[in-house]
């Protein structure tokens, strides 16, 4: 469908100069934060004489938090952040597979794929105004009940919290031109205008949670300021603190995979309640690509948390114990039984995905020895180091030490396995894709062997480094096998799909592929998978905060309000529930919402009568 | 209606589930409270207990055996640190300006980088710079007498005589806070308790010699000579006491009210 | 040929769970003797049970033919007496299960403590500070340099033994002493190889001098009944019963690691 050549014109005059009209925000923007000070103290040289004195953090005393209501003020600032949390990177991570997505459709010509982009969007249009409410619930609360700190952060972070809001504006002009223009700006250069406006969102999205990240990562690693708390380095300094990287490439990628989960529950639902079978196929291949997505970024996310954890024993190796060895190690067997509940329920995913075709009865068999080893490297991931023990078994023991069940307590033992979990994981995978095809080209089985040879001389590796550097040398290099074995995960992932890709290249189908053929238990795991993801994040969330203990600004600024105190875990898991609770209802609300706009009510006989 | 229910309820048993391992599933360790900013008496130290606040701080506000621990080998241990004290300063990589084992200890709490052991320092450094934060400021902010007693737990650890002093006083005290003024007393005990007016003055159950008996006071003194006395006590001095002893800052002390309150009582005081 | 009847799907899942449940408890209780924690085990079981279902009802077949049992258990009509034996006794168990849970028993509440704490790095008795990095047996030199005045010195640890430490940890140094069994914990079997072998001597003379109050904060709450024997015993006295309890059981103490 062509439209006239006058209205094409004047359409791509307009849509050209909207482009320049955002990019001239976002560029002001840039420069003017960097006028502000963000570049190290060239303005602040010039006006070093008339500009104010920074001035120490204040010290409150218990009086000086007020109480409000009744409530108790560090719970319902919790919540208000964490679902401030939640709702801000499910919509920032929607967009970023949505453009994805949207270009993989671009590239192939593929229809579909352009509205599953669209579709995803749509769920995460109305929970953008929700995130901005919490956000403004969030701050009000902050203001309210810290005065004091607040006081002091934005007296710091006045210039980078000024543009935050301003990038709201540029954020919010790029999203409504994307959702709404997605009809109107389809086809050729039309196109490439929309997917230029996707990456503009992705990247004011973006920029503004490095903002935020950085006043966060500044409680905990501040920098930039001397010890009185007075800014001394200028405001660049401060942000960019110890910790704002590793938290940036942590948060980026965990919102991917955050996203691409709740996007999945949004599938599974609409697959349970959907009536017809063309319904449910578009659903079901909705639901598969949202756990390829939540999936392929849960893939590296243990490492970025390495390497997370690793700076912030850099930064203070006394913060480090206190979060691995300390009151909150507890808290990382709670991580593992969830995350391995993530793995879990992906796997269960996709294996049951294998019925689709008649073809993949041929891999069933396999599926077992699968199971055995993720649910082995998992058992292995979450045994404690200490052991809880009765009386009896202390007795029996002689002590609390396990002589076989000890050793894999520690950390050697739990990267070997959490890899061993991730090289399967990407194994069942490799199954499934597999599962419908048989290989056409001449070298298949050398291809095959050169497989089987790539992952067993991976596992040796993994295998050999946890255990020959966990346990067989002094304790220096017990950390330093983490990063061999990650690269040997990495290297085997990335290998074994590039060589299968050829492999199978132009590979023949055994048998058609069903959409929409597979049983609703699978829908449920993907449920299970958005739940723990939620809750997971809630409880990451917590000890992220937590590790600075009874400091606003970890050593600058003491929090002395009555909460200050680190609660034990079940009280914290309590919160997370409720707020994942919250959270769901919600989400729920929101995708509600999103079908509601398609619901017609016949009111006849209601409005009066016109005459014909 | 019958999917949502079931949804609903299926995630709400995995909170639930992950709830109640949290919970139940693993021990509840009730984390210390946050640590109290202690007052230090150090006038009436002797110097087992002054080595006694070294280890208790050592163990505990000072965070040291985090890393000073047979453990991880994140630092050296410090068994032997007075020990080794002087072929420390004597070495070509030291850094700092002690003169004593003493002086390296407490410059080694302040300074760390003063003298890096070997394998020790930040990575990367080749052992100029140590991981260790200076222990005088941020979390951990011990006062200097704290740091004090931390050197002589630390000698006396050693094995060896405890060199250094013990201060008088309390050096640097944590800047007084501007805050809020203190709320009045609302009643002339409370005043009196809280002024120790019977460490002197034979008054309220007190037996205080220094000053003139005052349970009779009201018998012999008007109001307006007992304002006097309290607002400027050197102007007329009882019979038979010394001048200068009773403090004249009671004007400053003392809000309005509560001085209106005194009088009003000691007048009321006439003997038994 | 006979042919194996097939076992049914759901009885094989039941009999994988209960294979690996026999399988730990077999491999950690028996084969290596280093009992399974029961709650590590629940655990452990729960992921087993949740890695079989996923196995089992993975394909849509295998979950019919695992789940058909239950459908007719409950909808066959022809199975009425089954069912209502089966609904019977479901509600039992979990009863019973929740009332031997909730009785009150009397072994004391669980508690994290470590009975080999690790030894500080020095130690007061007395008025004496002893480094327990550096600090040696002083007669264990004897063993090489003079074997009588050795053997004199072990025959009088032997006797200081006898006369104060067999009560409890049996005069075959296995731990089984007249009162062992009233201790909890028990008594150290100083014969297996998972004790004093493993430990130095200056180990052995903080916790002989010092006993169950001597022991540090993380093995709080000290349940130990070992007396403070440096207020019984020279300091002599306890270097010469440990060299006693290392010849008598022949075992050699740890040494210093060279370098």
């Amino acid at each position: 469908m062509r439209t006239a050549p006058t209205t094409s014109k004047r359409l791509r005059r307009a849509a050209l100069i909207a482009l320049a009209a955002v990019l001239l925000v976002v560029g002001l923007g840039l420069t003017g934060a960097d006028i502000a000070g963000f570049g190290p103290g060239t303005a602040l040289a010039q006006d070093v004489a008339d500009a104010p004195a920074y001035r120490p953090a204040p010290q409150p005393g218990p009086g000086d938090y007020p109480r409000v209501a009744g409530v108790n003020s560090r719970v319902v600032v919790w919540l208000a952040a964490q679902l401030h949390l939640w709702f801000a990177a499910f919509v920032l991570a929607v967009p970023i597979f949505v453009l994805i997505i949207e270009a993989i459709g671009m590239a192939t010509r593929d229809e579909r794929y352009d509205k599953m982009a669209y579709e995803f969007i749509k769920v995460s249009i109305t929970a953008y105004s929700l995130t901005a409410i919490l956000g403004g619930f969030l701050l009000i609360s902050l203001i309210v009940f810290y005065p004091d700190l607040m006081g002091y952060l934005a007296g710091i972070f006045k210039d980078s919290m000024f543009y935050y809001a301003l990038m709201f504006f540029v954020e919010s002009a790029c999203l409504y031109l994307y959702y709404y223009g997605w009809h109107w700006l389809q086809g050729g250069f039309r196109k490439w205008v929309h997917l230029t406006i996707g990456l503009m969102l992705n990247a004011a999205g973006t920029t503004l949670m490095f903002l935020a990240n950085a006043w966060l990562t500044f409680m905990m690693s501040p920098d930039g300021v001397d010890i009185a708390g007075a800014l001394t380095g200028g405001v660049w300094e401060a942000m960019h603190n110890h910790l704002w990287n590793p938290i940036n490439l942590h948060r980026f990628i965990a919102n991917i995979a955050f996203g691409g989960s709740i996007v999945g529950a949004y599938a599974a639902y609409k697959f349970l309640s959907a009536s017809s079978d063309a319904e449910k196929a578009h659903y079901d291949w909705m639901g598969y690509n949202a756990n390829f997505i939540a999936i392929s970024a849960l893939l590296p996310l243990p490492f970025a948390g390495y390497y997370l954890a690793a700076e912030i024993y850099a930064y203070s190796q006394q913060m480090g114990i206190t979060l691995m060895g300390g009151i909150f190690a507890w808290l990382f067997i709670i991580q593992a039984v969830l995350i391995g509940t993530l793995f879990l329920s992906a796997n269960y995913y996709l294996w049951c995905g294998m019925g689709r075709s008649d073809g993949a009865a041929r891999y069933n068999k396999y599926v077992k020895y699968l199971a055995v080893v993720i649910i082995g490297a998992f058992l292995v991931w979450f045994t404690p180091h200490t052991l809880v023990l009765t009386n009896e078994e202390l007795k029996a023991l002689g002590g609390p030490y396990h002589k076989y069940l000890g050793p894999l307590g520690i950390m050697p033992a739990k990267n070997t396995a959490v890899n061993v979990m991730i090289l399967f994981t990407s194994l069942s995978f490799l199954m499934y894709r597999r599962a419908n095809k048989i290989a056409t080209v001449s070298w298949a089985r050398a291809g095959n062997a050169a497989q089987a040879a790539l992952f067993s001389a991976g596992i040796l590796n993994l295998l050999f480094l946890g255990i020959y550097h966990g346990y067989f040398t002094n304790t220096a290099y017990k950390v330093a096998a983490s990063v061999p074995q990650v690269l040997t995960t990495l290297i085997i992932i990335i290998a074994s799909n590039v060589l299968d890709s050829f492999i199978y290249r132009g590979a023949r189908q055994v048998a058609p592929l069903h959409w929409g053929r597979i049983p609703d238990r699978a829908q449920y795991a993907l449920f299970l998978l958005a739940v723990a993801f939620t809750w997971l994040m809630g409880l990451m969330g917590y000890i992220r905060s937590g590790i600075r203990q009874h400091w606003h600004v970890v050593g600058i600024m003491r929090d002395n309000s009555p909460e200050a105190y680190t609660p034990t875990l079940g009280y914290a898991a309590n919160v997370v529930s409720l707020g994942t609770i919250l959270f769901m209802a919600m989400v729920i609300f929101v995708f509600w919402l999103s079908q509601l706009g398609a619901v017609r009510t016949d009111a006849a006989g209601f409005w009066k009568e016109r005459g014909a | 209606m019958r999917t949502f229910l079931a949804v609903v309820s299926f995630s709400l048993l995995t909170v639930g589930f992950f709830a109640a391992y949290s919970n139940y599933g693993i021990p509840q360790i009730e984390p210390a409270p946050p640590p109290e900013v202690e007052e230090l008496d150090l006038a009436a130290m002797s110097m087992d207990e002054f080595v006694a606040l070294g280890a208790r701080l050592y163990q505990g506000r000072g965070t040291c055996t985090l890393c000073h621990t047979e453990l991880g080998g994140r630092a050296p241990l410090l068994e032997e640190a007075a020990a080794v004290a002087a072929e420390r300063i004597a070495d070509e990589r030291y850094q700092g300006e002690a003169d004593d084992a003493a002086g390296y200890l407490y410059e080694s709490m302040v300074a760390p980088s003063a003298y890096v052991v070997a394998g020790f320092g930040k990575s990367g450094t080749g052992d100029t710079v140590s991981p260790m934060p200076n222990m005088a400021t941020g979390s951990v902010g011990l006062s200097e007498p704290e740091i004090r007693a931390i050197v002589a737990f630390l000698q006396d650890l050693g094995g060896f005589e405890v060199t250094v002093e013990i201060p008088t006083e309390a050096v640097e005290e944590a800047p007084e806070e501007a805050g809020e003024p203190r709320p009045p007393f609302a009643t002339p005990e409370e005043a009196i308790a809280e002024f120790a007016c019977g460490a002197c003055h034979k008054l309220a159950g007190e037996e205080g010699e220094l000053g003139p008996d005052l349970t009779s006071i009201g018998a012999r003194r008007a109001k307006d000579d007992l304002r006097r006395a309290i607002l400027q006590p050197n102007a007329d001095i009882a019979e038979g006491f010394e001048p200068d002893l009773m403090p004249d800052d009671y004007g400053e002390q003392l809000y309005a009210v509560e001085l209106e309150m005194l009088v009003d009582y000691l007048a009321g005081l006439k003997g038994p | 040929m006979r042919r194996i009847p097939k076992i049914p799907r759901l009885l094989q899942a039941v009999l994988v769970v209960v294979f690996f449940h026999a399988g730990f408890v077999l491999v950690f209780d028996y084969l290596l003797a280093q009992v399974i924690p029961a709650s590590l085990l629940t655990m452990y079981m729960f992921f087993v049970v949740v890695g079989v279902f996923m196995v089992f009802t993975f394909t849509e077949d295998s979950a019919r033919e695992m789940v058909a049992p239950i459908k007719a258990l409950v909808e066959d009509p022809s199975k009425r007496r089954t069912r209502n034996v089966v609904f019977a006794i479901v509600p039992l168990i979990a009863g019973g299960f929740a009332y031997n849970h909730m009785l009150p028993r009397f072994e004391a509440p669980l508690e994290l403590r470590s009975i080999h704490p690790a030894p500080p790095s020095s130690v007061k008795i007395g008025d004496k500070r002893y480094n327990l990095l550096t600090l040696e047996n002083p007669f264990r030199e004897t063993e090489t340099q003079d074997p009588e005045r050795f053997a004199e010195l072990v025959a009088e640890g032997a006797a200081i033994y006898i006369a104060n430490c067999q009560y409890c940890h049996g005069d075959k140094l296995d731990g089984k002493g007249p009162y062992a069994r009233a201790l909890n914990p028990t008594p150290l079997n100083f014969q297996d190889i998972g004790t004093i072998a493993q430990l130095q001597e200056s180990f052995l003379f903080w916790r002989i001098a010092t006993g169950g109050p001597g022991l540090p904060d993380e093995g709080a709450p000290w349940l130990s009944s070992m007396p403070v024997w440096s207020d019984f015993l020279s300091e002599d006295e306890i270097w010469k019963v440990i060299l006693f309890l290392y010849d008598y059981t022949g075992h050699r103490p740890r040494a210093w690691e060279q370098g």
